[in-house]
């Protein structure tokens, strides 16, 4: 399940104004969102979500589910 | 993975077997479509070995369409005539349509990596191979068979890199290149594969498509590995500066690095600038930070800048520029910064020429012209192609240039190419993806490439011809364009509508690029527009 928060935040850095983002996107189905502009919207992820992603976890991401589980559980081991 | 010269060899040797019992044979053609993969560098050798070759062809990424990349294979081989295709199985449904099909020419399609190899006997390495006979082929880029396939022979290459590492003061014992760029690349191939190897210097290589998502991976590396030299296109500088993160750096230093050197795109001062400002902490210097001017037709590099000391700047008069004059600017607002890229290397000559190939003075902006003892053979099978470019012993490159007290400034391009992130695209590949979009007139499409100074290289816009008048139709139609661009793995940064007649016409009667870019980038498109990336 991707979040809206995660959502308007990917949408808002490809500067798109809708999209269906769904847990199995990945970046090449998204116009604007080539691998120039992907670490931008990493950027932009960890910027709204006060979160820092290590490289090796970066390279793993293939979808935007894996982002959202990537946020998830950084943000239970915060709270937890 | 670490691969001594001993086991590399050998493992050569077992490819060039293998291929040999597989049907290649000395002088066949062997694209290599492979990702990045340790085994990469034996198969490149083994083709060599078993007499062939190589071809090194960009792996599609995910973005690519297969019919897209299938078109642009289809084309590399009806022109260059390739005999084989080494690649991975997951590419065998795209491929396979293409071997021994009407009018391909591709016999061949193997799986070196996945099948294996076993290594053998260096000591049956010698194929009778002349010098003048072709070493490689390199491709340039494009879908609709518009590529072009630079041959360079065996002696070209080997002057060619020697020529080089004088040009770079390079010492086998010391230097340590590592580097992240592709080895489709005439830069990735040559300066930091083919040198290497020649010259016994240690070559880090990392994957592209890793260093891309991660950007700080190519620092970690020069910091572990102790590395020396780099090369890069401008983008990267801008791109490292602004991506790379604090926490990323913790540990890293980079204080052993001789030369960062900047080829394959206009060189750009602020990406110079933005980089020496983030790294300096690091270990930077800016006397590292140089440039080169490199084609694949003059095996790779023509010009670089000394070791040992910056790449110079020009502060010139934009209008006098555009007029072409070099003139010190009077005020900072009128002044464009050009960098140098340094002089010619050894067995390398330029001049500056205007329209009728005549030579023009020092200071004067006209086309770059290159003599070289590395020139390339001509564009395979494109008879043409090749001599509208070569004339006697001068290539004639299409970017435009000027020379100021020896060095060599690259300002532009006379020829329609857009360059984004070191990348080579043609307008007429986007153009005729774009063109077959409904509601997009036909033939009434320009692409072109536009300064994109925050990240420091280009970025490419679409004008289009369209009689819908309504916004919801009009806002689809752009996402349309978009998505159709995106099947060539181009990204269109912006998407310009227009009405019918009015784009400007060239003499020929088609659309012109530069007349319409100029009207765009002036601001004289009074329709509606939107940012889509």
């Amino acid at each position: 399940m991707i979040s809206e928060r995660l959502k308007r935040v990917i949408l808002r850095e490809l500067e798109l104004e809708e999209f269906p983002l769904t847990a199995d996107t990945v970046a090449a189905d998204v116009p604007g969102w080539d691998s120039l502009s992907h670490v931008r919207v990493i950027d932009a992820v960890e910027a709204e979500f006060q979160l820092r992603f290590r490289s090796l976890e970066i390279l793993r991401v293939r979808s935007v589910g894996d982002l959202q589980r990537l946020i998830d559980a950084r943000q239970l081991g915060r709270t937890a | 993975m670490r691969w001594t010269w001993g086991r590399l060899v050998a493992s050569a040797a077992g490819v060039a077997e293998w291929l040999t019992a597989a049907g290649v044979r000395p002088g066949d053609v062997c694209a290599i479509v492979q990702r990045h993969h340790p085994a990469f560098h034996p198969l490149y050798l083994g083709v060599c070995a078993a007499g062939a070759i190589p071809s090194v062809l960009a792996y599609p990424n995910a973005r690519l369409h297969p019919e897209k990349f299938a078109s642009g294979l289809s084309g590399m081989a009806r022109h260059s005539g390739l005999d084989f295709v080494l690649t991975e199985k997951a590419l065998a449904p795209v491929i396979s349509p293409l071997v021994g099909g009407p009018g391909s020419s591709i016999r061949g399609l193997l799986f070196p990596v996945e099948d294996g190899w076993a290594p053998a006997d260096p000591a049956g390495l010698r194929p009778a191979r002349a010098a003048d006979d072709p070493c490689l082929l390199q491709h340039s880029s494009g879908t609709t068979g518009l590529q072009k396939a630079v041959v360079l022979s065996h002696r070209a290459v080997l002057d060619h890199v020697a020529r080089y590492a004088e040009a770079v003061r390079l010492d086998a014992a010391a230097d340590r290149i590592v580097s992240w760029l592709p080895l489709y690349h005439d830069m990735g191939l040559i300066a930091t594969y083919q040198m290497a190897l020649a010259e016994g210097v240690p070559t880090v290589q990392l994957d592209p498509f890793e260093w891309v998502t991660a950007p700080s991976l190519l620092l970690e590396a020069i910091s572990a590995e102790r590395g020396t030299l780099t090369w890069l296109p401008n983008f990267a500088f801008a791109f490292l500066a602004d991506r790379v993160r604090d926490g990323d750096l913790e540990g890293v230093s980079l204080g052993t690095m001789r030369l960062w050197v900047n080829c394959s795109e206009p060189v750009r001062a602020d990406s110079h600038a933005r980089f020496l400002r983030r790294f300096a902490p690091r270990g930077v210097r800016p006397e590292t930070l140089a440039a080169c001017y490199a084609m694949a037709e003059t095996t790779f590099a023509a010009t670089q800048t000394a070791p040992g000391r910056p790449a110079k700047t020009l502060a010139v008069d934009r209008g006098a520029l555009a007029e072409g004059a070099v003139e010190p600017a009077r005020a900072e607002r009128a002044a464009r910064i050009c960098v140098s890229s340094g002089a010619p290397i050894g067995g390398c000559t330029l001049r500056v020429v205007d329209a009728d190939r005549r030579p023009l003075p020092s200071g004067r902006v006209g086309e770059l012209a290159i003599a070289s003892e590395s020139l390339f053979d001509g564009y395979r099978n494109r008879p043409e192609d090749t001599a509208r470019v070569l004339s006697g012993r001068w290539y004639y490159s299409g970017d435009l240039g000027f020379e100021h007290e020896g060095e060599y400034y690259v300002i532009g391009r006379k020829k329609d190419l857009i360059i984004v992130a070191g990348n080579n695209l043609y307008p007429e590949d986007i153009e005729d993806e774009v063109g077959r979009v409904p509601g997009v007139l036909p033939g009434r499409v320009v692409a072109f490439g536009v300064e994109d100074a925050a990240r420091g290289t280009e970025q490419v816009q679409v004008v289009a011809e369209t009689e819908l008048a309504g916004g919801p139709e009009r806002r689809r139609l752009e996402d349309e364009i978009v998505r159709a661009a995106m099947r060539l793995d181009v990204t269109v940064a912006r998407v310009h509508l227009v009405p019918p007649r009015w784009l400007i016409k060239s003499s020929s009667g088609k659309p012109s690029r530069s007349a319409n870019r100029e009207r765009i980038v002036s601001g004289a498109l009074e329709q509606p527009e939107r940012g889509v990336a």
